[in-house]
């Protein structure tokens, strides 16, 4: 299954700036110190306006977790993609793949990932996760 | 109701003015005793407020679209409701049209072409997330590893509702289905087989809401609307979010339930939202008709399929029948609370329940029908 290029906006222009340089950015409220995933412009916690961009420690557990199955081709196996809901250290939410395992290997509740970044040609670099070692 | 199914050639919009003449025709009365129109349409959009005109409907005195994705129906006809109420109109057709299906195209393909590649939406794409598949993937997984919830158990719910398809004519698959089969259909998103997942469908539904002293005289036996609630949890993306585990027809079923004076107990029949057969067990659950976590033995225990305990989705429902959002469970609510469902016609209609729901497990609407005026 081939990654989609994505293109910034200017929603996501710090966002994507960070995983250009390898940060997982995400939002933390001055105000009330929580943590929040990186689209909240105001906090969720509090409802201060402008939450600040602060790089996450990149250490996540499984929450759930699916495999995403393409259509088999002429004569190759229907492609496969794990995608996980994961929660950061800090507590937020995100949505990303799930790289590194083996053929087949699932992944389970609570497993521990890390933070890596993909490169693809043409495209903003995305955040991906990897099993922790 | 229009012909639903592979129908091409014809707008949301076509299908939205049809149902609406066909409704208004089922009812006995003219498109121009109609003086409120509310309207919604599928993810791509096009039914809107220019629908009117499309009908050549003079002098509404209440005209929206309304958006609440697959809990809109239910939504429309509360609104509906509370515009008679207060007098603000007397009758009030509310309309759900879609046309996703196009010839010699995929419906992936045409539902692709409404997501984005820039910005946050550009991310979720860039992870693999495209369409509700894979999301809703995610919240029965996580049913599935807290609760012990299988992939067999969401398999009765498949099954229960084709049986129940076989016998509506207005079905689009009908053919009898086993555990078997629906464990050998190709597998779409982990732990979603193409037989959890509903159907894509051109079509249109539109009901009629009035006063009961109006309905009384109108063609057709009325179908009193009891109770009514909507529920939208707005799960936080954060640590502790209930996502996957209850949705809002844990708070909106009871409301509803409360409204119309009746208890769970004397539901005869529940049409519910079914995008996946998933969403079945998680409604039933939050409802309460088993306890949290005994959905799948629930489903399992042949309750849900004619014969059962409990009928639910009794033309099919979304998997089977057809996908026209919440008008699906409020159309088969309907038929059945009237007597009108053919062979399909649960004996006890006394207490209908229909449910609706959106987004990710974000937005539910619930309805209580009764031929009856009073429970
Ligand atoms: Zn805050």
């Amino acid at each position: 299954m081939t990654t989609l290029v994505v293109r910034r906006d200017a929603a996501t222009e710090k966002f994507f700036d960070g995983t250009a340089r390898g940060e997982l950015l995400i939002r933390h409220c001055t105000a009330c110190g929580a943590h929040a995933a990186p689209q909240f412009e105001a906090c969720p916690a509090c409802q201060e306006p402008t939450a600040a961009w602060v790089p996450a420690a990149g250490t996540a557990t499984v929450i759930s977790w699916t495999a995403i199955h393409g259509r088999p081709g002429d004569d190759a196996p229907a492609p496969q993609r794990v995608v996980a809901l994961v929660e950061l250290a800090e507590g937020p939410w995100l949505y990303a793949a799930l790289n590194g395992l083996r053929a087949g290997e699932r992944p389970w509740p609570g497993m521990s990932v890390n933070v890596a970044f993909e490169h693809p040609e043409g495209g903003e670099a995305i955040p991906v996760f990897l099993p922790a070692a | 109701m229009t012909d639903m199914g592979k129908i091409y050639g014809r707008s949301p919009a076509g299908f939205a003015a049809d149902a609406v003449r066909r409704a208004a025709d089922d009812a006995g009365l003219a498109l121009a005793d109609l003086d409120g129109l509310l309207t919604s349409s599928g993810v791509l959009g096009g039914v809107g407020l220019d629908l009117q005109k499309d009908l050549g409907l003079k002098d509404l005195r209440l005209l929206s679209e309304v958006q609440a994705y697959g809990s809109t129906a239910g939504a429309m006809v509360q609104y509906a409701s509370m515009a008679v109420r207060s007098g603000l109109a007397e009758a009030v057709a509310c309309v759900f049209a879609d046309a996703p299906l196009k010839e010699k195209t995929s419906s992936g393909a045409a539902y692709a072409r409404a997501a984005g590649a820039s910005g946050w939406r550009g991310l979720m794409a860039a992870a693999g997330i495209m369409g509700a598949n894979p999301l809703y993937a995610l919240a029965a997984r996580r049913h599935m590893d807290t609760y012990g919830t299988t992939s067999e158990q969401l398999a009765h719910i498949a099954v229960a509702q084709r049986a129940w398809a076989a016998t509506n004519p207005r079905a689009q698959l009908r053919d009898p289905i086993t555990v078997d089969d629906h464990q050998a259909s190709r597998m779409i998103a982990e732990p979603f087989h193409l037989l959890d997942c509903c159907l894509v469908t051109n079509g249109g539904i539109a009901v009629i809401v009035t006063t009961a002293e109006r309905a009384a005289h109108l063609r057709r036996p009325p179908v009193h609307l009891l109770g009514w609630a909507q529920s939208h949890p707005g799960y936080p993306m954060h640590q502790g979010s209930d996502f996957g585990l209850v949705s809002g027809a844990a708070q909106a079923g009871p409301a509803a339930l409360k409204m119309a004076g009746v208890s769970l107990g004397d539901v005869d029949v529940a049409e519910l939202y079914d995008c996946y057969t998933f969403t079945v067990l998680l409604t039933l659950e939050d409802y309460g008709f088993c306890a949290k976590g005994e959905g799948g033995s629930f489903a399992a225990s042949g309750a849900l399929a004619p014969g059962g305990s409990l009928p639910v989705n009794t033309g099919g429902g979304q998997l089977s029948s057809y996908y026209m959002w919440g008008m699906t469970p409020l159309s088969e609510a309907v038929l059945q609370a009237r007597g009108e469902a053919g062979e399909r016609q649960v004996p006890r209609h006394d207490v209908v329940l229909v449910s609706g729901n959106g987004g990710i497990l974000d937005h539910h609407s619930t309805l209580v029908l009764s031929p009856h005026p009073h429970a």
